[in-house]
């Protein structure tokens, strides 16, 4: 579904990235881990094709999403009309902005007559956003901003998700909620690829994952068999 | 009393014009955090084309009626106005943002901008000036004593219009809550497919629109045109939007309104020559109690 080859990508004149590969398989969860700096947002925002100076320009390589490049494609074509989205670090939600805003906002680009039905859905998933749905969501507690932030990049109707760092802030039991809820979308059907710094947690989801280190991909593997392994023990989970 | 309605009266007709300059401002503000200091001379530019407009209607080639030459002028300068603002975002700012170019950078493009709408004009049409031809037979009403025009009447409601339709547009459409979050959180936009680029085009077009129509009311009231009406009134516009808290349309009038009402009350009762100095006087203890304007409120940056 996504192939990614030998991508470089650099802010400025500063390589980020040294020429990585991976892909994503329709219904996965993949999980890129590594420490801070490594690439991993640098990944996620190329994915996505934002610009810069957020983010930083492809100087090599190619990304590929059903077989077709998407180096020329723009952020908002990716959500319109390949139907990937990214729930950013920091979640960037529209504070000034009402929960159910928010929703309806994420719908822009939709053509179907569904929103209505999703934002219904999407208040089954998360009921605390239902209950603070006239509320402007920058009063909304941490959890909750991230649960509204994956709740209005449902609302894009995406059948690829990136998610970066969605642990980020959160409490364990939260923490455990969130991955047990991609868990379940995942079931229902949504490619999901996770950046986390908690690299336990995301092995524990994912199927495949790839650890990066300073824009490089040093291993790659099943989540379980990475998750075994000394060397990835010892140097990203502690033990 | 009955001088002091009638000054009334007229400070609701500058402020009129006051406020259809400030929506711009503070609109293009509240979506890129950019002020727009070529927006001043766009109000000029509206009133020179609602000029060209109406005297090309009027002309014995056309030959309309006053009333169809008013009634086809008003859409036409708005909408010629605001593609004269959309071209200043295509080939001036974006630009630079794109190479993300410090804000202050563009600011100084703005200037730049106005100044050249100025002076482009003084060269190519002349020292010369203007002079609108008259679109409204002159009424005037007497209201116990106020004596009130039928085009100040105009003035007003075209504003109080203007605003209602604006509040509608930013809070109740989508397209609103896009300018909205835009100028919550500009990353995140296009993460909801929505391209940001048609949101900030539909902002200076929004503007630059109702900058225009304001140009031509100001020259209907006023009907000599010359290149550098819009520098001062723009300048004041400016200063009302910021005293209304920038960024936010209620603002933009109530800052309008008080700005021309204080102006007009001091050069009613006072020596004239003391206008600017009281107005501005008033304005900065404003500013000095609420920095953020009447409406506004203070920013966080989030870390």
């Amino acid at each position: 579904m996504l192939r990614v080859t030998n991508l470089k990508a650099a802010y400025g004149k500063i390589e980020a990235l040294h020429g990585i590969s991976f892909h994503v398989e329709k219904g996965e969860i993949v999980t890129l881990i590594g420490a801070n700096g490594a690439g991993k947002s640098t990944t996620l925002k190329a994915l996505m094709r934002l610009p810069p100076p957020e983010s930083a320009v492809v100087t090599a390589g190619d990304i590929e999403f059903d077989g077709v490049s998407i180096l020329g494609v723009s952020a908002h074509n990716v959500v319109s009309d390949l139907k990937m989205t990214l729930v950013p670090e920091g979640r960037h939600i529209f504070g000034n902005l009402t929960v159910m805003e928010n929703l309806q906002l994420a719908a822009w680009s939709r053509k179907d007559k569904g929103a209505a039905k999703d934002i219904d859905r999407i208040f089954d998933i998360f009921p605390r956003l239902a209950e603070r749905a006239k509320q402007h969501s920058d009063t909304l507690s941490g959890g909750e901003q991230q649960m509204l932030a994956v709740g209005r990049a449902l609302m894009t109707k995406c059948s690829v998700l990136l998610l970066d760092e969605p642990s980020m802030g959160l409490a364990p039991l939260i923490m455990y909620d969130m991955f047990r809820t991609l868990k379940k979308l995942n079931a229902d059907g949504l490619t999901i690829v996770v950046v986390e710094q908690n690299a336990r947690l995301a092995l524990e989801v994912a199927d495949r994952a790839y650890v990066l280190d300073t824009g490089e991909i040093i291993a790659e593997g099943p989540a379980g068999d990475l998750l075994q392994k000394p060397e990835i023990r010892a140097a990203y989970l502690g033990a | 009393m009955e001088l002091f309605l009638q000054q009334c009266v007229n400070a609701l007709q500058w402020g009129s014009f006051y406020a259809l300059i400030a929506l711009g401002y503070t609109l293009v503000y509240g979506v890129l955090r950019l002020i727009n200091f070529a927006h001043g001379d766009i109000f000029m530019v509206g009133a020179y084309i609602a000029f060209f407009v109406s005297t090309a209607l009027l002309a014995p080639g056309l030959g309309l009626s006053r009333e169809w030459t008013l009634a086809l002028t008003i859409p036409l300068t708005m909408i010629l106005t605001s593609l004269v603002g959309v071209t200043l975002e295509r080939i001036a700012y974006r630009p630079l943002m794109r190479k993300g170019a410090h804000r202050l950078y563009v600011v100084v493009t703005a200037l730049m901008c106005g100044l050249v709408l100025e002076n482009g004009n003084l060269a190519l049409l002349g020292a010369s000036r203007k002079t609108l031809p008259q679109l409204l037979e002159k009424n005037v009403y007497d209201f116990g004593g106020i004596a009130v025009t039928n085009l100040k009447l105009w003035v007003i409601f075209a504003a109080a219009l203007v605003f209602l339709v604006l509040h509608f547009v930013v809070t109740k459409t989508r397209i609103g809550m896009a300018m909205r979050a835009v100028s919550w959180d500009k990353f995140a936009l296009p993460l909801m497919g929505i391209p940001l680029d048609s949101v900030i085009v539909f902002t200076f077009t929004l503007g630059s629109g109702v900058a225009g129509l304001g140009g031509m009311l100001f020259a209907m009231s006023y009907p000599v045109l010359e290149p550098y009406m819009g520098a001062m009134t723009g300048w004041k516009a400016f200063i009302a939007a910021v005293v209304g808290g920038i960024g936010d349309i209620r603002g933009a009038f109530v800052g309008g309104f008080l700005l021309a009402f204080v102006e007009i009350m001091v050069a009613a009762f006072l020596p004239s020559t003391f206008r600017d100095l009281f107005a501005f006087s008033i304005l900065l203890l404003i500013l000095w109690r609420r920095p953020t304007g009447i409406f506004g409120k203070p920013q966080t940056t989030k870390i």
